[in-house]
C-alpha cells in the first residue's frame, strides 16, 4: 500500500511528505505512545502510530527507520515536531481517528504487525 | 641491617606529614579493578596485562575482601600450577587492608612496616570500594600543591588519555575518534539529536543498513538516559574500526545505584513526567543490551555513567 492510500484509508492530512517516499510500499505497522516500544520491537520501514507528538518520535522514527508516523485521534501538531520532521526526512501525517480504530483499518486492508511480539495468537484467525 | 630508603619511600614520608588527616577515600583509586574468587588465572593475567597492573584485589560474591594476587603469585602459576585453576586458589589471603575514612597516617604506618604495593580499601559494609598505592599518593599530592609531577614514560600514556576503552583497556587519541557529540541539553524533547546525527555520519561513512540501525537505536536509548537520568552533560564518541563500531557515551551525574535492577526490563525510575514524554518504559538499558554486541557499563553514585558497546560490521 502506497502512503497515499493509507492517508486516503485513514481519512488524514499530510504534515509533511517528501516526494521520494511516493512509491514507497507499506507493508508493516506498530502503535504505541512509548517510544521504548518502536526501539525493542520494530521493523525497518514500518509505519509509527502514535499520539506522542513531540519532536522525540519524529528521531525514533528515524533511528528504526521507519517510513512515516501517523499522529492519531487530530492532535494538533506543535511546530517543532514538523521541523525535526523536515530535517529528518519523515512523512508525518494526522487522523482524527482514534489509535484502536486507525489500526483496525490498516490492518483489514492487510498492513501487517511489525512489532512482533504477539506470536502467541494466530494472526490469520 | 636497615635497608636504604628509596627517594619515593622519602618524598612520601615527608610530604604526607603536611597532609596525615586527609582521608583514604579522597586519595584512592575508585572504582577499583578486582577479580572474584572463581576468576580462572587466565583472566587474572589478562587484565594484569592490559590494565598495566602488578596486583589486585579478589573478593567474594558480595563484593567482600578475600585475598590479593599479583605478579609474583602469577610468577608461581607458571611454576607449579594452572591458568585454568581460580585465584582463590594461588592469592594471599588475609591481606592487610584500609578503610576508607582511615587517615593518610594510616596508610603511612602499614607501609612502614610492610612496605607492599597496594592496600584494599574496605568500606563501613566491607566492600571493597577502592585500592590505594604509593604512586596514588604521590599524584593526589602533587595535585594539591598545584605541581605537576615528573612522571615517568609508562604513566605518560595513562595521564594524557583522552580514551581508554572499558571493554580492552585500548586507548585512543583525540585525533583517532570519528565523531564527537555533545549532549548538553536537559529537555527531554531533544532526545534523538545525537542518535540522528551519528546515524547520518554512519550512512555518509557507507556502514550497512543494518548496522546503522543497531548502532542508532541503541544511542537513542543511551542518550535519552542521560538527559533524563544523570542531571548533567554528557558526550558521545564513536569510533569506526575494520570490523567493529565503538560507541561510548559517558556523563559525569547522579550515576546508578542498582545496576541489576536498572537492567531488567520494566524497572524505571523516571518521573511521571517523563513517562508521559513516552519514556521511562524500563526498557532502556535492555534495549542497548539486545542491539549492541558486546556492552560494558560502569557506574555508582554520583559518579555518572560510562557505556561503551560494540557492533560487528
Amino acid at each position: 500500500m502506497t502512503f497515499e492510500n493509507v492517508t486516503k484509508l485513514l481519512l488524514a492530512k499530510t504534515l509533511f511528505f517528501p516526494e521520494n517516499f511516493k512509491d514507497t510500499e507499506i507493508e508493516f505497522a506498530g502503535a504505541s505512545d512509548l517510544m521504548s516500544d518502536f526501539l525493542a520491537f520494530s521493523k525497518e520501514n514500518m509505519l509509527l502510530i502514535t499520539g506522542l507528538t513531540s519532536p522525540q518520535t519524529i528521531t525514533t522514527a528515524a533511528v528504526v527507520g521507519a517510513t512515516g508516523i501517523i499522529f492519531v485521534r487530530g492532535k494538533e501538531i506543535p511546530d517543532n515536531v514538523v521541523e525535526v520532521a523536515q530535517d529528518l526526512e519523515i512523512p508525518v501525517i494526522v487522523t482524527d481517528l482514534s489509535m484502536y480504530i486507525a489500526c483496525s483499518v490498516l490492518y483489514n486492508n492487510g498492513i501487517k504487525d511489525a512489532m512482533g511480539t504477539d506470536r502467541m495468537i494466530d494472526k490469520n484467525g | 641491617m636497615a635497608e636504604e630508603k628509596n627517594d619515593v619511600d622519602k618524598l612520601v614520608e615527608m610530604l604526607s606529614k603536611v597532609f596525615v588527616n586527609i582521608k583514604i577515600k579522597d586519595i584512592m583509586t575508585s572504582p577499583p579493578i578486582v577479580v572474584t574468587e572463581e576468576t580462572k588465572l587466565k583472566y587474572v593475567k589478562d587484565i594484569m596485562r592490559i590494565k598495566k597492573i602488578s596486583g589486585m584485589p579478589v573478593i567474594t560474591r558480595n563484593q567482600n575482601l578475600s585475598g590479593i594476587i599479583s605478579i609474583e603469585d602469577i610468577i608461581k602459576v607458571y611454576d607449579s600450577g594452572s591458568f585454568n585453576d581460580r585465584a582463590v586458589n594461588w592469592m594471599t589471603k588475609n591481606p592487610v587492608f584500609l578503610n576508607e575514612d582511615d587517615t593518610l597516617m594510616s596508610f603511612l604506618e602499614a607501609n612502614e612496616k610492610l612496605n607492599y604495593g597496594r592496600y584494599p580499601v574496605i568500606n563501613r559494609n566491607k566492600k571493597v570500594v577502592g585500592v590505594v598505592t604509593k604512586l596514588d599518593i604521590l599524584e593526589w599530592m602533587f595535585k594539591k600543591l598545584g605541581y605537576i609531577y615528573v612522571h615517568d614514560q609508562r604513566r605518560e600514556e595513562t595521564l594524557n588519555k583522552r580514551f581508554t576503552s572499558l571493554l580492552t583497556g585500548e586507548q585512543y587519541e583525540e585525533t583517532r575518534i570519528d565523531f564527537r557529540y555533545d549532549i548538553d541539553y536537559e529537555s527531554v524533547e531533544m532526545v534523538g539529536i545525537a542518535a540522528t546525527k551519528l546515524k547520518k555520519f554512519l550512512l555518509s561513512k557507507y556502514i550497512k543498513n543494518d548496522v546503522v540501525r543497531k548502532v542508532s537505536i541503541a544511542t537513542y536509548e543511551a542518550e535519552a538516559n542521560i538527559v533524563i537520568h544523570s542531571g548533567s552533560k554528557g558526550v558521545l564518541y564513536c569510533l569506526i574500526n575494520n570490523d567493529h563500531v565503538k560507541v561510548f557515551l559517558e556523563d559525569y551525574g547522579k550515576g546508578i545505584e542498582n545496576l541489576d535492577k536498572a537492567m531488567k526490563e520494566g524497572f524505571s525510575t523516571a518521573t511521571e513526567k517523563i513517562r508521559e514524554k513516552g519514556f521511562g518504559a524500563g526498557m532502556g538499558l535492555p534495549n542497548m543490551k539486545r542491539f549492541s554486541d558486546r556492552m560494558t557499563l560502569i557506574s555508582s553514585p554520583n559518579k555518572g555513567v560510562k557505556v561503551e558497546m560494540l557492533f560487528y560490521i
